[in-house]
C-alpha cells in the first residue's frame, strides 16, 4: 500500500518585490498525516501557507490537490479549511452563523446546516455558545470555533497557521494535545504552521524545517531532532553545541588544543579530513573520576526541572550541557567532562 | 471591469466641475463657448486687479493667520489633555470639540452677528477671527489628537530618567514627535479657514469682508469668467497642498485610511 | 487640566453665540430696526406656517435624496481608495477625492453653475435654478466627506476575514456582501449621518443653484437676516436647525459611545 499524496508542491517560488519568500519548494503532503512547517519568522513559511490556500500566486511553480493542479485556482473554489492565527471569526455573526458560513456558501440545507453546525460544536467540545458572538468568548474557545468552522465543510485538507500562538502557556499545552485528538479523530490531512519546535515535535507526524524560503529538511520528528541534516536545523531545534574537528584516523578527531576523543559516525572518516560536528547538551556528561576531560563551569542556568551547564574545556573549547538535577557548581568550579563516542553527529 | 468603469465615471463626475471651470477661465469672451475661440488670460487679469478682490485677499490674510496662530497653540494643548488624562466622559469632550464640524453654519453665523452686534463689533475683524478660531479647532484637535496617540510615552519617561526637566522633555521629543500632526493641523486650519464661507457672510461687512464671501457677492452679481480665473487658481493652489502633503507627510496615514494587509 | 482649559474658553464663546441666537429667537421683531421687543412666541410660531413649512419639508426631502445618492455613489471609489492593489492608484483617488474637499463651497458651487447652465452643453431637461439641480450639487458637495468616512471604515476591515470567507467557499462578490459590506456598517452609519446633518443646513449650494427658486432652511435664515434685518424671525428659524442638528449628533455620540468609537 502506497501512501496517497494529497497536496504537493513543485518548484513554488515567490517573491515580494526584491524578497526572495520562497526560493523553490518541492514537498508532498500524505494522506491523513499531520505536517508541521516549522521555522523561524520571515523563513517563508506562512508563504507556503498562503500559496497552498491561495491567497498567494506563485511567481513560478506549480500547486497540486489529489493530483490536480489548482495554482490558478482561486482560494474559494479550493475546498480547503483554514485556521487563522487570529481565528478570523466574523465579528457581526454568531458562533453559530460563524460555523454555518462555508455550509451555505455551498447551498445546503437549513436543516442540514443546522445538525452538522451542532455536531461540529459537539466535536470541538463547545455546546452552548451557538448563539453568542466571538468577542464574548475566550481565546481557547475562539480556537475552537474556528476549527469547527473549518472542519464543518469537510475540507480536502485542514491548514493551521501558528495555531496555538494566541492562547497562554497552559492553554496551549491542553489544546496541543486536544488538536491532535480532533486531527486523529476526523482523520484529515493537515498542515500547520509554527515556529515554536516544541509543538511540531509533540504535533507532528513530519515535519518541513524551512529557512530562507526553502525546506532544509523533512522528516519524523525524531530524526530531524536526532539526525538534523543541516547547520541550521541543528541550530533551530534543540541546543546544540558545534564542534570544529580534524580526523586522526577512521574513529578518532582532535578538537583543538590537543584535546582527542572516540567518535562513532556511520561512516569511516578518513585521516586529516575535517569535519564539523555537534553534541547535544543532553548527552554530554558531567562528573569526576578518570578517563574525563578536565574543565571548568563557566555558567550556570537554573531552569527548574533540568540545570544548563556552560563548561570550558582545558583547550578554550566551550560545551553547553544539561543536567536533570541541580548541581551544587559555580563559575570557576574544576569539572570532569565525558563525550560519549556516539554522541557526535555529523554536520554537512 | 465593471467596477473600474463604475469607479472611472464617479470619479469623472467629481472632477467635471473643475475641468469646466478650468476651460472657462480661458475663454476669451464673456459668454463661455467650447470649443473656445481661443485662449485669454484677461480674466486672470481682472480677476488680480478688481479693487475688491484685493482688498478680500488681504482680509483673508489677516483673518486666517490670525486664527491659525490662535487655534494651533490652543487645539495642541486640548489634544494633549485629551489624549494623556484619561478624563471622565471622555467621548462627551471629544463629542463638544468637535460639535462646530456639525453646528449649522447659519446658527453660528447669525449668533456671532448678534453678539457683535451687541458689542458694537460689525466691522471688526476680531468677530471674523474668533469664528473662524471656533470653526478650525476641532481640525486641530483631531489631526494632533492622532500624532499624541501614536507618542509612546515610554519616550517621554526615557528622556526624563536621561536628565531631562520637563520644559526640555517637551521641547526635545513631544514636539519634534507631534511634528506630522502639527503640520497637519495647520494645513487643515489654513484650508478650512481660506475657505470659509457661510459664517463669515453672516459676521463681515464690505470692508472686514474674507474672499470668498467676495467671490461670492460677484458671481451673484456678475457673470462673466472672472470668477473662474480666480476659481482655477484655487483650485491650482490646493492641488499643490494636497499633492505636497501626499508626498511628505501621507494622506492616508492623516485620513486614518491604512492598508491592513 | 489647564490644558483644556483654552479650548473650553473657545467654545463657551460658540455657546454664548448659540444662546444669543436663542435669546433672540423668543424677542419680538420690530420691523426697520435691530432692536428687539419683549419676549413673543410668533417668531417660532411663523417657521409653522405653511410658507416657512413647505422649506422645512423641501430642506428635509433634499437631505434625504442627497444622503442616500452621496452613499450609493461615494461607496465604490471609497472602496477602491481602500482596498486598490496599486498604490499609485489609491494616491490618485485620494488626491482627487480631496482636492474638491478643499477647494471651497464657493468655488465648487459657481463651477456647477458653469456646468449645469452654460451655452455648450445641452441638458435634456433645465436644471440649473430647479431642485434636481441642487441635489446634483448636494451630492458633489458631499460626496469626499463620505467617500472619507468611509474609505477609513473599510480599510479597517481585516483583510484575514474576507481570506476566511474565501476558504469557506465563497466567491468575492458573496465576500463583499456577507463579510466586507456589514463590517463597514459603522462607517455607513456616520458618513449617512453627518451627510445628513451638513446637508440639512446647506446654504452656497441652494442659494447658487437654486438661483432663490429653491430654497432650504440656511437660505431663509439668510433672507431673513442679511435682507429682511429680522433677526429675531431668522434666530428661529436658526434654531429648528440647530436642533434637528444637536438630535442627529446625540444619536450620532451614542453610537460612537457603543461602538467604542472606532469609526470617529
Amino acid at each position: 500500500m502506497t501512501a496517497k499524496t494529497v497536496v504537493a508542491l513543485e518548484g513554488v517560488e515567490k517573491a515580494y518585490g526584491s524578497v526572495r519568500a520562497l526560493a523553490g519548494i518541492d514537498l508532498g503532503v500524505i494522506e491523513g498525516e499531520l505536517l508541521a512547517l516549522l521555522g523561524p519568522s520571515g523563513c517563508g513559511k506562512t508563504t507556503t501557507l498562503n500559496v497552498i490556500a491561495g491567497f498567494a500566486a506563485p511567481d513560478r511553480g506549480r500547486v497540486l490537490i489529489d493530483g490536480a493542479d489548482v495554482t490558478t485556482r482561486p482560494a474559494w473554489q479550493r475546498g480547503l479549511g483554514i485556521v487563522f492565527q487570529s481565528y478570523a471569526l466574523f465579528p457581526h455573526m454568531t458562533v453559530a452563523e460563524n460555523v454555518a458560513f462555508g455550509l451555505r456558501e455551498r447551498g445546503v440545507a437549513p436543516a442540514e446546516i443546522a445538525a452538522s453546525v451542532t455536531e461540529a460544536l459537539a466535536l470541538v467540545r463547545l455546546p452552548g455558545v451557538a448563539t453568542l458572538r466571538p468577542a464574548q468568548l475566550s481565546g481557547g474557545m475562539q480556537q475552537r470555533v474556528a476549527l469547527a468552522r473549518a472542519l464543518v465543510i469537510r475540507p480536502r485538507v485542514l491548514l493551521l497557521d501558528e495555531p496555538l500562538a494566541a492562547l497562554d502557556r497552559k492553554l496551549r499545552e491542553s489544546m496541543r494535545a486536544e488538536l491532535k485528538e480532533i486531527q486523529r479523530v476526523v482523520g484529515i490531512t493537515t498542515i500547520f504552521v509554527t515556529h515554536d519546535q516544541h509543538e511540531a515535535l509533540g504535533l507532528a507526524d513530519r515535519i518541513a524545517v524551512m529557512n530562507a524560503g526553502r525546506i532544509e529538511q523533512l522528516g519524523p520528528p525524531r530524526e530531524v531532532y536526532e539526525r538534523p541534516a543541516t547547520r541550521f536545523v541543528a541550530d533551530f531545534i534543540g541546543a546544540s553545541t558545534l564542534l570544529e574537528a580534524h580526523a586522526l584516523d577512521a574513529r578518532t578527531v582532535e578538537i583543538g588544543g590537543g584535546l582527542r576523543v572516540d567518535v562513532r559516525l556511520p561512516r569511516p572518516l578518513v585521516a586529516g579530513e575535517r569535519v564539523r560536528l555537534l553534541i547535544r547538551p543532553e548527552r554530554v556528561e558531567l562528573g569526576e573520576g578518570a578517563g574525563m576531560l578536565a574543565a571548568r563551569v563557566s555558567g550556570v542556568m537554573y531552569l527548574g526541572d533540568h540545570t544548563e551547564v556552560q563548561v570550558e574545556l582545558s583547550s578554550g573549547v566551550r560545551l553547553l550541557a544539561t543536567v536533570r538535577a541541580a548541581p551544587p557548581l559555580g563559575p570557576g568550579d574544576p569539572i570532569g567532562v565525558r563525550l560519549p563516542a556516539d554522541a557526535f553527529l555529523e554536520i554537512a | 471591469m465593471i467596477g473600474r468603469v463604475i469607479v472611472g465615471l464617479l470619479v469623472g463626475f467629481m472632477t467635471l466641475p473643475t475641468i469646466v471651470v478650468v476651460i472657462a477661465s480661458f475663454n476669451p469672451t464673456a459668454i463661455l463657448a467650447f470649443p473656445p475661440a481661443g485662449l485669454s488670460l484677461r480674466w486672470y487679469e481682472n480677476a488680480l486687479t478688481y479693487p475688491q478682490f484685493r482688498r478680500a485677499a488681504v482680509n483673508s490674510v489677516i483673518v486666517t493667520g490670525a486664527s491659525a496662530l490662535l487655534a494651533l497653540p490652543i487645539g495642541t494643548a486640548a489634544a494633549l489633555a485629551l489624549v494623556r488624562h484619561p478624563l471622565r466622559g471622555r467621548g462627551l469632550w471629544s463629542a463638544v470639540f468637535l460639535s462646530p464640524l456639525i453646528i449649522p453654519g447659519v446658527a453660528i453665523g447669525l449668533g456671532f452677528l448678534i453678539l457683535a452686534a451687541r458689542f458694537g463689533l460689525l466691522a471688526n475683524h476680531a468677530v471674523l477671527i474668533s469664528a473662524h478660531t471656533v470653526l478650525v479647532l476641532p481640525f486641530v484637535i483631531r489631526s494632533v489628537a492622532v500624532s499624541a496617540a501614536n507618542l509612546d510615552p515610554q519616550l517621554e519617561r526615557a528622556a526624563a530618567s536621561l536628565g531631562a526637566r520637563p520644559g526640555r522633555v517637551f521641547r526635545r521629543v513631544t514636539l519634534p514627535l507631534l511634528r506630522p500632526g502639527l503640520f497637519a493641523a495647520l494645513l487643515f486650519a489654513v484650508i478650512v479657514s481660506v475657505n470659509e464661507f457661510v459664517v463669515s457672510l453672516f459676521v463681515s461687512t464690505r470692508v472686514t469682508e474674507i474672499l470668498p464671501v467676495a467671490m461670492f457677492t460677484y458671481v451673484v452679481n456678475y457673470t462673466d469668467p472672472t470668477m473662474a480665473a480666480l476659481s482655477t487658481l484655487f483650485i491650482g493652489a490646493t492641488f499643490v497642498a494636497v499633492f505636497l502633503t501626499d508626498r511628505f507627510l501621507g494622506l492616508s496615514g492623516i485620513l486614518h485610511i491604512e492598508d491592513h494587509r | 487640566m489647564i490644558l483644556l482649559l483654552p479650548a473650553v474658553g473657545v467654545m463657551v464663546l460658540l455657546a454664548v453665540a448659540l444662546a444669543a441666537l436663542l435669546q433672540f429667537s423668543v424677542l419680538e421683531f420690530i420691523p426697520g430696526s435691530l432692536r428687539t421687543g419683549g419676549l413673543t412666541t410668533r417668531n417660532l410660531d411663523a417657521v409653522l406656517t405653511p410658507l416657512y413649512l413647505r422649506y422645512i419639508w423641501d430642506t428635509v426631502l433634499l437631505s434625504a435624496l442627497t444622503t442616500v445618492l452621496t452613499l450609493v455613489a461615494s461607496y465604490p471609489v471609497a472602496y477602491a481608495l481602500a482596498r486598490s492593489r496599486s498604490a499609485r492608484v489609491r494616491s490618485l483617488l485620494l488626491v482627487l477625492t480631496l482636492a474638491p474637499f478643499f477647494t471651497g463651497a464657493i468655488v465648487r458651487t459657481y463651477a456647477w453653475m458653469l456646468v449645469l447652465g452654460n451655452t455648450f452643453i445641452r441638458w435634456p431637461v433645465k436644471l440649473l435654478f430647479e431642485p434636481a439641480g441642487v441635489l446634483i450639487g448636494l451630492v458633489h458637495f458631499s460626496m469626499p466627506t463620505m467617500i472619507l468616512i468611509l474609505a477609513a471604515a473599510i480599510s479597517h476591515v481585516d483583510r484575514t476575514y474576507e481570506r476566511a470567507a474565501a476558504s469557506l467557499g465563497a466567491r468575492p462578490r458573496r465576500v463583499f456582501w456577507r463579510v466586507t459590506l456589514p463590517l463597514s456598517m459603522p462607517g455607513v452609519a456616520s458618513g449617512s449621518l453627518v451627510v445628513f446633518a451638513w446637508t440639512f443646513s446647506a446654504f452656497p449650494t441652494p442659494e447658487l443653484l437654486g438661483g432663490g427658486r429653491v430654497k432650504m432652511i440656511a437660505n431663509v435664515v439668510k433672507d431673513l437676516a442679511l435682507d429682511a434685518f429680522n433677526w429675531p424671525g431668522s434666530a428661529a428659524f436658526a434654531a429648528v436647525a440647530l436642533a434637528v442638528t444637536f438630535l442627529l449628533l446625540a444619536v450620532v455620540t451614542r453610537a460612537l459611545v457603543r461602538t467604542g468609537g472606532a469609526a470617529a
